[in-house]
């Protein structure tokens, strides 16, 4: 490489970094601790060294745009061993959650996504749009007849199509533009720094490479790597699962709805509700293992995007498992509003999915396809 | 003093079981002593009061202790008036040498019986030839302690002196006291945490200078000359600029002392020559009768920025372009005020600070040191202090921050924008009404560019006394400091072993005199020097040795009527400590020396001595040593001599003893003050009374010598070079003396060192003057 590297610090930058728990970032004296104590780094340009190099230079593109903040999975080695008390591993998560709100559009929700002020606005969006267009459509009905509880009867499952199918489909336009540029731009970052000789993006052999790193995901091998933060993957494990069962759950229900036109609610002895039901335990019991192991680990910073992620994910499970619980105890009033407070759950999953730390499910793995692709080892 | 001897044996510690002591015993006895005792814990309860009890019972005064090294134990067996001489028959003995005979064994040579006699007649004869040194004592005494310079270093060097009870004179060219001190915008941190950038300490330092009435306070001044020595020491004072007949002479330059044909001017000539060159100034032994008393001098004259020269640092854009300035120019801009390019006077908001000149090397500028990484640090605060969104660079390719400083790096790193990386600057260029600089192989992978208001150079601080001798010393060998161009022109002033200490006693160094250092540094520096001359003061008025031989009463006597006026004392003494008239006669100042001999060393006609230390002395030693020929033995062992250094080889040996190394039983060793003592009539009868070969076992020598004395182990080269024509006289081999330099921490190499040479010498075969 001969042209010279113009470098212009954004120091705004390094203070989003400082605030989204990277505020460690400028001890880092660059002795390379973290890239040798690594599991998962790779030999050949190793990270996190140089991301904490570039990050406390304030260089946005040089780490934005590189997919090693992807390959980590916050393991916590680095941060253990680091004789400085710099935290490469806390740094590195508020690198992904400014990648993340780079690469989402409009950047305004992914940076209210990041803001704790901003949080009573984000839940109460989706309760202002059940009521007005619930009202405006009548299918939310506050007075549901009827001695069963049956849900649709309060909060139509029209009302939860109409607001949901579209929700779904602006979330894969989002993260469709944001999956284009970013793997435009890590394949850029990787030629520019020498991490690849593929200097032609292969649009086919990457695809190829994506489905290869797929049981890599199931199986959490990398997770398993880990040495200082090794028990947070059977929590990660439990949720991953149990939304890839309730996302097969939905899908069904929604075919066995539109298609066979069978309304629900469906029975307990149905093998696709025993699949819902262990799949909102593991969520719960997931999140649980999620919290605690945030908790219980003191040395590391868990910061307000990282909590957000977990009372989500908490919220979601526990109120899904009490509608469901109330409903078959016949408490109609309180389940109808605990299934209120799920759907607005559901609502910040579906539609902040592409702002918030959960797009990772999105980048890391569209990252480990490209390392794959890429022979990175 | 009339001398009654007594000898003393331990047997303790395996000398007992190794030696026959009783035919030990009978070697004095020989020699006449009357008084000769065995022990078998010399050291104990009992044994020390068998000493004392001769001591005070039967008038012994003379003692040799037959036992372990006089390393050890020396306070023990230190008597009050008793000349004590320690005969090393346990390291050098019996630690280092299994028997060569069996118990009961009968026939065959015991040469450790041998060499413990030849160590023990030799600790008669040695004690049979010197007398108590009895201190040299100055006329008239002067305590007060005169200090050079009037910034940081000398203020607070004078503030300890008077703390102690001293009373001090700084002289200060500048017209007010402070130095560089006094003229930053904010200073490094100089107490704990050692966090942050702090106000200038230097007021509260001259407040409380002011506070000490013993301190006088002379500005606008500077050292005509300082003679005399320490304790006497007459200094005349001029202002800076000043032409006074007591300006120092200096000695004639080498090339001056020749003729158009390139040989040396008669002595005659090169006085006139000498008169003429320092015209107007009188000579050094010329006494200023209104010159004032010093007993010991605080050398603080400081630094000044260094000047690049011509286009130095052209491809840096200094000199070329405005906005690129040195560490100083920066530190006055940034003391006036908010930080501005001196070009438009507009803000500078992105500074790069260069820590090496680059051009392919990774040195930093020169006379740098950890402070100019530091200063580029406190430096870079201020770019922040003055814009919140300012930036500042530091490319090093050495950020050294030592000590507690590292907190202050620490803190530093913390800003946001302060952006830090190793890296090789390669240009500095214009862009725009700004500049662009380039580096290579930094932190972050790869050739970058940054763009720049402003570009600062960590230039260095060149010592005082790289332009001027400062202390205008009127000694003969010249006004300022010898060989200080080994040391960058900084002061000498050994770091590890002697800090503070200088190549002239009572001359003490402090600050950046000695190196470029931080004004923490500094400070502590001061105290140390501060001690020293007052160690010095302390020391010159008992009439001892002041250091390294602290305490040492005893000083180089002249028999003047044999001298030749040679004049190889004066000029080969280490510390300047000789003076000599127009006829060339010395002139000693005692209080000058350091008692390391080189003199007795250097002279021809072996008129120097010390009483405990001289030519008789240690010649009559080497001749007390047996050489055993054919008509002792079919196969008589050879002897070697090895004259040893007391500093780092002697300890050395006693270390390989300690560890119980192993080495040639043929060698006797004698210890000597220095190298540099050594006088090649030791080496000369040795030889001629068939020793084999002789070493010198000293300190490294060269530019980065470790002699305790400077010169010595160098000189003693030199000798030894010399002495292949006396060797050729007695038609000897010249490899049959050598010289080898060892540290102390390389006793392991002992061994080989001896094997070696013993083995070169076996080659050559015995000495042919051997029974003669």
């Amino acid at each position: 490489m001969t042209d010279k590297y113009m470098i212009e610090p954004d120091v705004n930058f390094i203070k989003d970094i400082e605030a989204l728990g990277g505020d460690t970032l400028k001890k880092c004296f660059q002795c390379a601790t973290c890239s040798v104590v690594c599991p998962i780094s790779p030999d050949n340009k190793p990270f996190p060294r140089k991301e904490m190099i570039a990050a406390s230079w304030g260089l946005k593109d040089r780490v934005l745009k590189n997919a090693d903040i992807w390959l980590c999975h916050n393991c916590g080695d680095c941060s253990t061993k680091c004789p400085r008390g710099a935290k490469p591993g806390d740094v590195l998560g508020a690198l992904r959650s400014l990648a993340i709100a780079e690469y989402a559009v409009p950047k305004s929700l992914g940076k209210a996504v990041n803001d704790p002020k901003k949080l009573p606005l984000l839940i109460l969006a989706p309760v202002i749009i059940f009521i007005v267009l619930g009202l405006a459509t009548g299918l939310l009905d506050f007075t549901p007849s009827g001695d069963e509880v049956v849900h649709s009867k309060f909060f139509s499952t029209w009302l939860v199509d109409i607001i949901f199918v579209p929700l779904a489909g602006w979330v894969a336009v989002i993260f469709a533009l944001g999956i284009k540029n970013f793997v435009s731009d890590i394949h850029e970052n990787a030629v520019l720094t020498g991490k690849t000789d593929k200097k032609d993006f292969d649009q086919k052999d990457y695809v190829l490479a994506l489905i290869k790193v797929i049981p890599t995901i199931l199986k959490h091998s990398k997770f398993s790597e880990c040495g200082e933060n090794k028990e947070r993957s059977s929590g990660h494990l439990m949720v991953l699962y149990s939304f890839v069962g309730l996302f097969v759950v939905t899908n069904i229900f929604f075919v066995t709805l539109y298609g066979l036109q069978i309304h629900g609610p469906y029975s307990q002895m149905n093998p696709v509700k025993w699949l819902a039901n262990i799949s909102g335990v593991a969520l719960v019991a997931g999140g649980y293992l999620l919290m605690k192991s945030r908790m219980d680990k003191k040395d590391q910073t868990s910061s307000y995007k990282d909590w957000y992620l977990i009372w989500l994910v908490l919220g979601l499970g526990l109120s899904g498992m009490l509608t469901e619980i109330t409903r078959l105890a016949g408490w109609a009033v309180g389940s109808y509003a605990i299934y209120f407070i799920h759907l607005v759950f559901v609502f910040n999953l579906f539609a902040f999915l592409p702002f918030s730390k959960l797009a990772h499910l999105v980048y890391r793995t569209l990252a480990m396809a490209y390392a794959e692709y890429s022979g990175r080892k | 003093m009339d001398k009654k001897y007594g000898v003393y044996i331990c047997t303790g510690c395996g000398i007992g079981e190794a030696l026959n002591v009783e035919k030990l015993s009978a070697v004095p006895k020989e020699e006449g002593v009357g008084i000769v005792k065995t022990h078998p814990f010399l050291c104990g309860k009992e044994g020390l009061e068998l000493l004392k009890q001769d001591i005070a019972g039967e008038g012994v005064n003379s003692l040799v202790i037959g036992a372990c090294s006089r390393r050890v134990n020396f306070d023990i067996f230190r008597f009050d008036g008793c000349i004590v001489d320690r005969v090393n028959l346990r390291e050098q003995v019996v630690w280092t040498h299994p028997s060569t005979k069996k118990a009961g064994e009968e026939g065959g040579i015991d040469h450790i019986q041998m060499m413990a006699e030849d160590y023990l007649k030799m600790g008669v004869i040695k004690i049979k030839k010197i007398t108590m040194p009895e201190p040299y004592k100055l006329d008239a005494f002067c305590r007060k302690i005169l200090v050079i310079g009037g910034g940081i270093a000398g203020i607070s060097a004078a503030v300890d002196a008077a703390k102690a009870g001293y009373e001090v004179t700084i002289v200060e060219k500048e017209s007010s006291l402070g130095g560089y001190a006094a003229k930053v915008r904010k200073q490094l941190p100089v107490e704990n945490p050692f966090e942050s950038i702090i106000p200038p300490v230097i007021s509260a330092r001259i407040k409380e200078l002011e506070s000490f009435p013993g301190i006088t306070v002379k500005t606008n001044t500077v050292v005509a000359r300082i003679a005399g020595q320490p304790g006497d020491f007459t200094v005349s004072l001029k202002k800076p600029g000043e032409n006074i007949e007591f300006d120092v002479p200096f000695p004639l330059p080498p090339e001056m002392k020749l003729d158009s044909n390139g040989k040396e001017h008669d002595k005659d000539k090169q006085i006139e020559l000498y008169k003429e060159f320092n015209k107007g100034k009188l000579d050094i032994l010329a006494l200023d009768p209104n010159g004032e008393k010093f007993g010991a001098v605080i050398l603080t004259a400081g630094w000044r920025p260094y000047n690049p020269e011509g286009n130095e640092f052209a491809h840096l854009g200094f000199g070329e372009l405005p906005d690129v300035v040195t560490n100083t120019q920066f530190e006055e801009i940034a003391a006036k005020g908010r930080i501005t390019r001196p070009s438009d006077g507009k803000d500078a908001k992105s500074v790069v600070f260069i820590q090496s000149p680059g051009k392919g090397s990774d040195n930093d500028f020169s006379y740098a040191g950890s402070v100019t990484s530091l200063v580029s640090l406190k430096q870079a605060k201020y770019v922040r202090e003055d814009y919140p969104d300012g930036k500042a660079y530091v490319f090093y390719q050495h950020m050294r921050t030592p000590g507690l400083m590292e907190n202050f790096y620490k803190s530093i790193q913390q800003d946001p924008g302060i952006f830090l990386t190793k890296g090789e600057v390669v240009s500095v260029s214009k862009n725009g009404d700004g500049m662009i600089v380039e580096a290579d192989n930094t932190l972050l992978g790869e050739k970058i560019k940054v763009k720049a208001d402003m570009v600062v150079l960590a230039t260095g601080m060149v010592p005082a006394t790289a332009d001027d001798p400062i202390i205008n010393l009127a000694y003969r060998q010249g006004p300022g400091f010898r060989d200080i161009d080994l040391f960058n022109k900084y002061t000498d002033s050994n770091f590890i072993c002697f800090p503070y200490e200088t190549q002239r006693t009572g001359v003490y160094a402090a600050g950046c005199i000695r190196r470029s250092m931080t004004m923490e540094e500094t400070i502590e520096d001061a105290t140390g020097a501060a001690l020293k001359a007052i160690q010095c003061i302390e020391s010159s008025n008992r009439g001892v040795a002041v250091h390294p031989r602290s305490g040492d009463m005893s000083f180089p006597d002249f028999f003047f009527q044999r001298c030749t006026q040679c004049k190889r004392c004066t000029e080969e003494c280490p510390f300047g400590a000789l003076d000599d008239d127009e006829k060339g006669t010395p002139k000693p100042n005692p209080t000058r020396c350091r008692r390391c001999g080189t003199c007795m060393g250097a002279c021809p006609e072996r008129i120097i001595g010390f009483a405990d230390y001289n030519i008789d002395s240690i010649g009559s030693m080497v001749k007390t040593i047996k050489v055993p020929s054919e008509n002792d033995f079919d196969n008589p062992p050879l002897r070697i001599l090895a004259l040893v250094c007391e500093n780092d080889a002697y300890p050395a040996l006693d270390i390989a003893g300690m560890n119980r190394l192993n080495y040639s039983h043929i060698v006797r060793f004698i210890p000597v003050r220095c190298l540099g003592s050594v006088n090649v009539i030791w080496i000369k009868d040795a030889l001629s009374q068939g020793m084999d070969g002789v070493f010198l076992l000293g300190c490294r020598h060269g530019d980065d010598y470790q002699c305790h004395f400077v010169k010595g182990s160098e000189l003693a080269s030199i000798r030894m070079k010399k002495i292949g024509e006396a060797l050729q006289s007695l038609a000897l081999e010249n490899e049959r003396v050598a010289q080898f330099e060892i540290a102390i921490d390389e006793y392991d190499k002992l061994p080989k060192m001896i094997g070696d040479f013993v083995e070169i010498i076996e080659g050559l075969g015995p000495n042919p003057f051997k029974g003669f």
